[in-house]
């Protein structure tokens, strides 16, 4: 980016607030931090811009122009202006924010955040409202809109309806996303405050989805049925199919995730296919990591973490009353891509031939204890050509079925003749 | 910003013995202190990790502080030295317990070193090392067979093979004559 551009741009923007900016000053400042400082050109027109904003006593400096914008194209790092209806509002989760909602329009939804400091009104739940000077930048991997002090909030006398577009699974970014997706497996909630986990699927594939309890009643109001009282939400039906609108898309180490909590979900007519791909990979098994062989598990209800050597699980702290569990976590690579695989006591048990009450057994009169697992585990199927079949989920293939390749005298053949011979 | 992508582990690549001994360009892929180094292998892909199967004909325990235990494998086209130190402690008492011979796999980074005279030799530091079967061993011809005529097929279309082609002047059809003559090692 030409730095003159810059220079040009940053004085149109105080110009505009009636300041009188020396060019040359704006130029020498942001040459000094790109040049000098290696400071990146956006941050630098960032810096300087408040900067001067500061010296000429100005506010709300920064929007390039008031001209409204739809939310879909909006990306972080720009100003803008919008209007949008507030679809959601959830509890802040500090005391320096005022109010965490998804503002949205007719083109897409956006989660927001108002900082205490910015003293703004209160916007309230099903509303229009037109944010002049917000500012949208990343935050957890998706487009966040700041409402801050310089932002001008004015309610508008609007109800349009908004008839959100439907995102097929596969394409969900970070951010605020509409499904219509089918209830397809309740898991066991994790952690005291789910309300519900499992997964949800389309025709493109399959997410997790989570509903977190509400803490207290009248502290937002979330369902749009009745924005007045807020009860909680309510639990999803095994097998049903939903719309659901607004929900979160949260990204935990690259895999994604749908909070239903600023969502409003009804339950629809009809069926889905879903789209439940069944991976399959094939490949030496290259590296066993720790935590596989037998392992202790946490006994509370719906809790099933695993519980340190000392049985200690990081929610339920001392826990003599664990239960044994088998696993494997490894890497199988086939020479072009490495992929981790999950394989669950049932699986395991069938590729080692040591079955859980066996393990037990043996950890309980060797030496080693639980180690010896490990290593017969290890010695068993380290460096063997397996083929891997289950689903992948979040970097990780779920493994419901191993078995051992087998050597083929046909591929030999096929082998040799590639290899530009008579087949021996 | 561009959002950090997830770590993806390097895959292991397939090589025969006489492949690897060949090899002698090694780079550094970033100016980072951790970042990766990489060897170039002369059929054409960059390589940091290494998956290879043979016959273990030889361990020997050496050094009196630093112990490290070094080991030569053997597959169809050659000789891989291994070596497993103190750094490595698992993998090198997994290799201590092993006698040979015994058929292995071994999972590991492969080396460059320049002798005082001049010669370079490559070896493989462990990261674990396996007792396997014979019928493994011929699975792992077949695979490596595969990979690496795969790669001579992509010779010439890749910044990598285009490097080896530099480096090495690769000729594909001597490669192709090592992974017939290792084929035809497999008894069937």
């Amino acid at each position: 980016m030409n730095l003159s551009e810059v220079t040009e741009r940053i004085s149109r923007k105080l110009e505009a607030k009636g300041a009188q900016p020396d060019r040359q000053k704006i130029e020498s400042r942001l040459r000094r931090l790109v040049e000098e400082f290696g400071v990146h050109v956006d941050e630098a027109e960032r810096t300087v811009t408040a900067d001067l904003a500061r010296e000429h006593n100005v506010t709300g400096v920064g929007s390039t122009s008031t001209e409204l914008r739809p939310i879909h194209e909006i990306v972080p790092g720009e100003w803008v202006t919008i209007e949008g209806k507030i679809v959601a509002l959830t509890p802040p989760v500090s005391p320096s924010i005022a109010q965490t909602g998804i503002i949205a329009d007719s083109s897409g939804a956006m989660r927001f955040v108002t900082w205490a400091r910015a003293n703004a009104p209160a916007m309230e739940y099903g509303h229009w409202y037109r944010l002049e000077s917000a500012v949208v930048d990343e935050y957890k991997g998706a487009p966040n809109l700041k409402i801050h002090s310089g932002t001008t909030i004015a309610r508008m006398e609007k109800d349009a309806p908004l008839l959100p577009s439907i995102t097929p699974i596969a394409e969900l970014k970070p951010g605020v996303g509409s499904v219509r997706a089918k209830f397809i497996q309740e898991w066991d909630a994790s952690h005291d405050r789910m309300l519900q986990t499992g997964l949800l699927g389309d025709e493109t594939g399959t997410i997790k989805f989570v509903i977190w309890k509400e803490e207290g009643a009248g502290s937002s109001g979330t369902s749009p049925a009745a924005p007045k009282e807020p009860l909680g939400k309510d639990k999803l039906e095994l097998d049903a199919v939903y719309n659901i609108f607004y929900a979160t898309v949260d990204e935990y180490n690259g895999r994604l995730s749908l909070a239903l909590n600023t969502a409003m979900y009804i339950a629809d007519e009809g069926d889905i296919e879903v789209g439940r791909t069944e991976t399959e990979i094939r490949g030496a098994l290259v590296h066993v990591a720790p935590g596989s062989g037998l392992i202790k598990r946490c006994p509370v209800e719906g809790c099933n973490r695993t519980l340190s050597r000392q049985n200690y699980c990081p929610v339920h702290e001392i826990q003599p009353e664990f239960r044994y569990d088998l696993r494997l976590k490894a890497v199988l690579d086939d020479g072009v891509r490495a992929r981790n695989v999950l394989m669950q006591r049932e699986v395991v048990e069938a590729l080692t031939g040591i079955t859980l009450e066996e393990a037990v057994q043996i950890a309980e009169t060797n030496p080693l204890g639980m180690d010896e697992i490990f290593y017969r585990i290890r010695n068993t199927v380290l460096g063997r050509y397996y083929t891997c079949s289950g689903n992948e989920f979040g970097g990780r293939l779920l493994v419901n079925a191993c078995t051992p390749i087998v050597f083929q005298p046909e591929e030999l053949a096929a082998l040799l003749n590639r290899a530009g011979g008579e087949p021996a | 910003m561009k959002p950090q992508s997830a770590f993806e582990r390097e895959p292991a690549r397939r090589v025969f013995a006489s492949e690897l001994r060949e090899t002698r360009y090694q780079f550094k892929d970033g100016e980072d202190e951790k970042s990766p180094t990489y060897v170039i292998l002369p059929t054409g892909i960059r390589s940091n990790r290494i998956f290879i199967a043979g016959t273990l004909t030889e361990k020997q325990r050496q050094g009196d502080q630093n112990i490290f235990y070094r080991g030569r494998v053997v597959d169809p086209t050659g000789t891989f030295f291994i070596m497993a130190g103190s750094y490595q402690p698992e993998a090198m008492q997994q290799l201590a317990r092993i006698e040979p011979p015994a058929f292995v796999a071994v999972v590991g980074k492969p080396n460059l070193y320049t002798t005082p005279d001049g010669n370079c030799l490559v070896s493989v530091r462990v990261e674990s090392v396996a007792v396997v079967d014979r019928e493994t061993r011929d699975l792992w011809v077949l695979d490596t067979a595969r990979e690496t005529l795969d790669r001579l097929d992509a010779f010439g279309t890749t910044d990598d093979s285009r490097k080896a082609q530099e480096e090495y002047g690769t000729q594909p059809d001597v490669y192709k004559k090592i992974v017939y003559d290792a084929l035809t090692q497999v008894q069937l």
